[in-house]
């Protein structure tokens, strides 16, 4: 039986789920993309002093992380995870379900922000809250059968468990513009947003990383003491920032959990750099010079996180804390990745689909990159950030509406590269 | 036991019959499998077939094989090891 002429992956038991689960994924996340910095710029006026409340910038960062970051991570982590537990995701329709609640959630969600009508907010949260409540249901049973692979697999139960935190925390903020007070608002944003960023999104970033790098890279996997003590860390700095936000010692608690954060980030970078330095693939191309740069604005976010906590005398820190941590280092970091994991998880289904119709060979991820909208996108990418936080510390706004034109051109132009790689992927596989 | 290179890469058990050159990749943490396998592949010069001993279906390896032209295809395996002939060209 003929793997690579005609019947590429036939035959064997798959843990991966059809192509058009974690691709609707994507695409949703690519639409978000340029959604999101179409609203920064809608924003602009609001963006360098922005700290919470509604408008355009809260839908801009929500557009992000709700749109953009989490889309993306259940359309990965539904992929990818069942190869490090050895485990099938086991209801495959929920895992297709989730993303018709899910979508239109966040475009409901950022629409009720934008426009400050709380009643869509409301709804959309709703919806938002169930679809991530399956997701991860689906994700702690894959976790719960999991056989290998460790460092992954906590780093997923510790992911998990952000999520429950960040949801019930969304809750509280959500009912918070209903007229429903729950818990102190302050408490509820700082444990939403060390929860979601740091844990959920952070986490799972750091976890997949356990796999992603080094496959991308081809070397062996990270140590697995080293990966565990840097999440042991990673989850005392949100206990230490979880206890802070209820006002137990608050600044001291803030720094430890900085200082905390910080450890693991460089154990993590640490062991992250030794993958990329002893792999047989040494040139990665703009992907990863995207992923380096998130893993540099990862520990600015958090000389940023030690700034806010000892109340540096500016006015934009807040604000600036949250650029380097949104779009600095998650979005940066998980653009570079997904640059890569679209075109070899295409010529992966595409392998698949090709056998189905008698293609004698699927086309490789080098064939599926288009690289001149990824070159274009990582310059905008680049000046987008930079213009962004240079409106913050200038409070500009027409820097801000400059970063969001940018930003914008630059999601366009990931969207181009996203939509020739399902092109070339060819309709067996899209629709696989 | 599984051998491991100067580079410190764990490299798999390997041996060579009249068939090719075989790797057994069974233990190997993810993505070990995938980079001994492709090391292998890379040191041949010649069109030796490679015969891959794994422990579970190797997916994320395809688009690598095809990336360098070569192919695969399963051979009859003992039940709980999944067997491939990788072919150049």
């Amino acid at each position: 039986m003929s793997l690579g002429g005609g019947t590429f992956l036939a035959g064997a038991p798959s843990r991966l789920l059809p192509a058009s689960i974690p691709f609707r994924y994507f695409g949703a996340a690519v639409v978000f993309h340029i959604a999101a910095w179409l609203a920064l710029a809608a924003g602009a006026a609001d963006a360098p002093r922005f700290v919470g409340g509604l408008g355009w910038p809260l839908a801009a960062l929500h557009l992000v992380t709700l749109g953009v970051l989490a889309m993306t991570a259940i359309g990965a982590s539904l992929q990818l995870l069942p190869v490090a537990s050895r485990q099938p995701v086991r209801v495959v329709r929920a895992a297709a379900a989730i993303w018709w609640l899910y979508t239109p959630g966040v475009a409901a969600v950022a629409a009720g922000m934008g426009a400050a009508m709380p009643r869509f907010i409301g709804v959309g949260a709703v919806a938002v809250f169930i679809a991530l409540a399956i997701y991860a249901a689906l994700l702690a049973s894959n976790l719960a059968g999991a056989r290998g692979m460790p460092v992954v697999i906590a780093h997923g139960w510790a992911s998990l468990a952000s999520l429950v935190a960040t949801l019930a925390t969304a809750l509280a903020l959500a009912g918070t513009y209903l007229g429903v007070v729950v818990i102190d608002r302050g408490a509820a944003l700082a444990l939403h947003v060390a929860f979601a960023a740091y844990g959920f999104m952070g986490l799972l970033a750091l976890g997949l990383s356990y796999i992603l790098v080094p496959m991308f890279a081809l070397s062996s996997a990270p140590g697995t003491r080293a990966g565990l003590a840097s999440l042991a860390l990673a989850v005392l700095a949100l206990l230490l920032a979880g206890a802070a936000a209820f006002g137990l010692a608050p600044v001291a608690l803030r720094v430890a959990a900085v200082a905390a954060g910080a450890a693991a980030a460089a154990l993590h970078l640490r062991l992250m750099a030794v993958a990329l330095a002893t792999g047989m693939r040494r040139a990665l191309g703009l992907s990863f010079v995207l992923v380096r740069v998130g893993w540099v604005l990862l520990a600015a976010s958090l000389a940023a996180a030690l700034a806010v906590a000892l109340d540096a005398p500016f006015d934009g820190t807040a604000t600036l804390f949250g650029v380097l941590l949104v779009p600095g280092w998650l979005l940066t970091f998980l653009l570079g990745i997904l640059q890569r994991i679209v075109p070899f998880l295409g010529s992966l289904h595409a392998g698949a689909a090709g056998a189905a119709v008698g293609r004698k060979r699927p086309p490789t991820p080098s064939a599926l990159t288009a690289g001149r909208p990824l070159a274009i996108h990582f310059g905008c990418h680049v000046v987008a950030l930079a213009l962004l936080a240079t409106a913050v510390v200038a409070d500009n706004r027409w820097l801000a509406l400059a970063a969001g034109t940018a930003g914008a051109a630059g999601a366009v132009a990931f969207g181009v590269f996203f939509a020739v790689a399902v092109r070339r992927m060819g309709g067996g596989a899209r629709a696989a | 036991m599984t051998a491991t290179g100067s580079d410190g890469r764990e490299q798999g058990r390997r041996w060579s019959t009249g068939d090719g050159v075989h790797i057994d990749v069974r233990g190997l943490e993810p993505p070990g499998p995938l980079v001994a396998i492709l090391d292998l592949v890379e040191s041949l010069t010649d069109a030796t077939p490679v015969i891959v001993h794994h422990d579970r279906d190797p997916q994320l390896l395809y688009p690598e094989l095809a990336e360098r032209g070569w192919t695969a295809e399963y051979l009859p395996a003992a039940p709980g090891e999944v067997r491939l002939r990788l072919k150049r060209g």
